[in-house]
């Protein structure tokens, strides 16, 4: 056995060219395969990431009525003792984030829209997504303010600015009445056309307040330690707060139609990698044909000094393999540092697909994904198309004609 | 009993286009410790010959008999492993594993035979010093001259210990001094260890050093010659 190891390993070697131009084309598949699907994941996570970071959280806390009808009335009572069982009920909680949120209309004087009142802990809420980095004009609320900052969407909207004062008209806990006039401190940049175009932001007290919801909120919003406790994190509190109306959903849970839609929008990137995987395929038989047919002639003779055809076709099979994880371990490994560089370094959007990105909401920028599995799934289905592919020269042994093989 | 009998073998290349008539009706024997010799101008059907007794292709009629076992039916894979025990190879162009040295070149066969690993290695050394090449062992086919590379493949016939060694103008491609070196390492094998040696050439040298003679002419035996003293007007 050693013996067709040492054979076969020796023979990638011997022609070093041919060996590496083989190695390339496996490493450039991998690199092709993974950059695509960095791509094509990528947008998909920066808007998921916007969505968990600006509006459902990783894990939320609501009163159990709440997801069948998002009104007030079926908002919780939320103190400081809450919030400590909340943090006792698992260790990879990071931080958490009382809102409350209502339907409001919104008006200049002149104008009126309907709009999202969050109430908010402004500190807490930067800290969670930097929300004052995406302060556009003014200033950022605080805690005890009586202000309010609008999504700019909004502000362009009522033709509103910094400085004017914004009417608020609703409805409270309860059926009571709600309106208020705030002064607008800020105008922010949410990265989400939906919040743009409507969000108010208040500091919690004084929403609660107005909203007659003195120490309630409807939402309570949970950050894991890392992203990968979602889900234990959210098991932990609904078995914590069991007993009562309390229900802990995860992202994911939370927003079905956005994951539908990604899938709907996969199935163009999905047909174009198979596309990608059939070239490579066809890229790899190119350059194993031309391999096999130079080699006729050596098979024919070790075919007709005694060698069974098994034996060759392993030591065949060995050379596939080794130069298949050569080039697969070297293209995981290669496309991890590009695709590092430009998920660190995005690409900048310019002229009209920067202006198309923008007017969704988002970054101008290319982002793209470095989701670990993406590099192993690529690598895997690259080894298996290559090592489908090299079974050719496997079927070619098992029917060469010796006589044949060492004429040519 | 023969070593090798053909019996009225015939071989038609193209039946069904151009039919070339490569052997017509040949029936010969060899006997064990024969030093054979086919000759015969291009075309006359001695690698034809050669590669049915070797069993490396099959006849359109007649039969090929080594030690008494009739090869023609054999399935392909009992053929390979019969070839493997029964024949030793060389061809023209050395044919040599490249990327072996000459030991493992030669221990490669005994390897295909399952042997001993301890005893390939010995034997390997031991056929290296016979064919002259003691100093060479570790040499790879590339580094080796033509000649050098062809004592490697008669050396390599030998390892898997065959009934005997067929050899396609193992003398083509060399100088006449390597061919009659090589020449006078076949026929003292043949002489003190009884080794049968079946070869095709052209070379009129090679020729006068056989001590038996098949002239081939469009694909039939023209004429079968025996010559006590082939064998013995090595110079040394
Ligand atoms: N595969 C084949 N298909 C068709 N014709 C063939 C084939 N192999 C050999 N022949 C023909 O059979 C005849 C005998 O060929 P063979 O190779 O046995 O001659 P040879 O005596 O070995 O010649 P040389 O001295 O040139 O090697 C020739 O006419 C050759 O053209
Ligand atoms: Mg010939």
């Amino acid at each position: 056995m050693l013996t067709y190891f040492k054979l076969a390993w020796r023979n990638i070697w011997r022609n070093r060219r041919r060996t590496l131009i083989t190695v390339s084309a496996i490493v450039f598949a991998v690199i092709a395969a993974v950059f695509m699907q960095s791509m094509n994941r990528g947008s998909h996570e920066m808007m998921l990431d916007n969505m968990v970071r600006f509006s459902t959280g990783y894990v939320q806390l609501q009163d159990y009525r709440y997801d069948d009808e998002s009104s007030l009335d079926n908002s919780f009572y939320y103190d400081s003792s809450v919030r400590d069982r909340v943090l006792d009920a698992d260790p990879n909680i990071d931080m958490i984030l009382p809102r409350i949120e209502t339907f409001m209309l919104a008006a200049n004087g002149a104008a009126t829209r309907g709009s999202i009142l969050l109430g908010i802990d402004p500190e807490k809420e930067h800290r969670f997504n930097e929300l004052e980095n995406r302060l556009s004009k003014g200033r950022f609320i605080e805690r005890d303010d009586a202000a309010v900052m609008l999504g700019e969407g909004l502000a362009e909207r009522l033709q509103l600015t910094v400085g004017d004062t914004l009417v608020l008209i609703g409805r409270g806990r309860f059926g009571m009445s709600a309106s208020g006039l705030y002064e607008i401190a800020g105008i922010v940049e949410f990265p989400i056309r939906d919040l743009n175009n409507q969000v108010v932001l208040l500091p919690l007290p004084e929403a609660q307040y107005l909203l007659s919801a003195d120490d309630y909120i409807t939402s309570l919003l949970i950050a894991p330690r890392s992203d990968r406790h979602t889900g234990s994190v959210a098991q932990s509190l609904n078995e914590a707060f069991a007993d009562e109306e309390l229900v802990a959903y995860t992202w994911a849970e939370l927003l079905p139609e956005l994951l539908e839609l990604f899938e709907f929008d996969l199935a163009v990137p999905r047909l174009l990698t198979v596309v990608l995987y059939i070239v490579i395929g066809f890229g790899f038989f190119g350059t194993i044909l031309t391999m096999t047919l130079e080699r006729l002639r050596e098979f024919g003779v070790l075919l007709s000094v005694g060698m069974k055809r098994g034996k060759l076709a392993l030591v065949v099979f060995l050379e596939t393999l080794f130069i298949s994880i050569i080039g697969v371990l070297t293209g995981v490994v290669a496309s991890w540092l590009i695709i590092y560089y430009f998920h660190r370094n995005p690409v900048e959007l310019t002229g009209d697909a920067a202006q198309a990105v923008v007017d969704m909401g988002w970054d101008p920028i290319l982002p793209m994904s470095f989701a670990a599995d993406q590099f192993y799934t690529q690598g895997f289905f690259v080894f298996a198309i290559a090592m489908i592919v090299f079974l050719f020269p496997l079927l070619k042994i098992v029917k060469l004609n010796i006589l044949e093989a060492a004429r040519s | 009993m023969a070593l090798v009998r053909t019996e009225n073998l015939s071989k038609v290349y193209n039946p069904d286009t151009v039919p070339v008539h490569a052997l017509r009706d040949v029936s010969v024997t060899i006997e064990p410790g024969e030093f054979t010799s086919i000759v015969g101008p291009s075309g006359s059907g001695k690698t034809t010959l050669l590669n049915m007794i070797g069993g490396l292709d099959k006849p359109s009629s007649g039969k090929v008999f080594i030690n008494g076992t009739d090869i023609t039916g054999m399935k392909d894979s009992k053929l390979i492993d019969f070839r493997l025990r029964n024949i030793g190879f060389v061809f023209q162009h050395y044919n040599l594993i490249p990327v072996f040295t000459a030991r493992e070149n030669i221990s490669f066969i005994m390897l295909l035979q399952n042997r001993d690993k301890k005893e390939m290695l010995s034997r390997a050394d031991e056929l290296l010093d016979k064919v002259g090449l003691g100093d060479r062992k570790d040499a790879r086919p590339k580094e080796m001259s033509g000649g050098q590379q062809q004592r490697v493949a008669v050396a390599r016939a030998l390892a898997s210990e065959p009934k005997f060694i067929l050899a396609d103008e193992p003398t083509a491609n060399l100088d006449s001094s390597s061919a009659m070196n090589l020449l006078d390492i076949m026929s003292r094998m043949n002489k003190e260890q009884n080794v049968t040696f079946v070869f095709s050439t052209h070379d009129q040298r090679v020729i006068d050093r056989a001590r038996r003679v098949i002239t081939m002419v469009d694909g039939a035996v023209d004429s079968d010659e025996r010559r006590e003293n082939g064998n013995d007007n090595e110079k040394e």
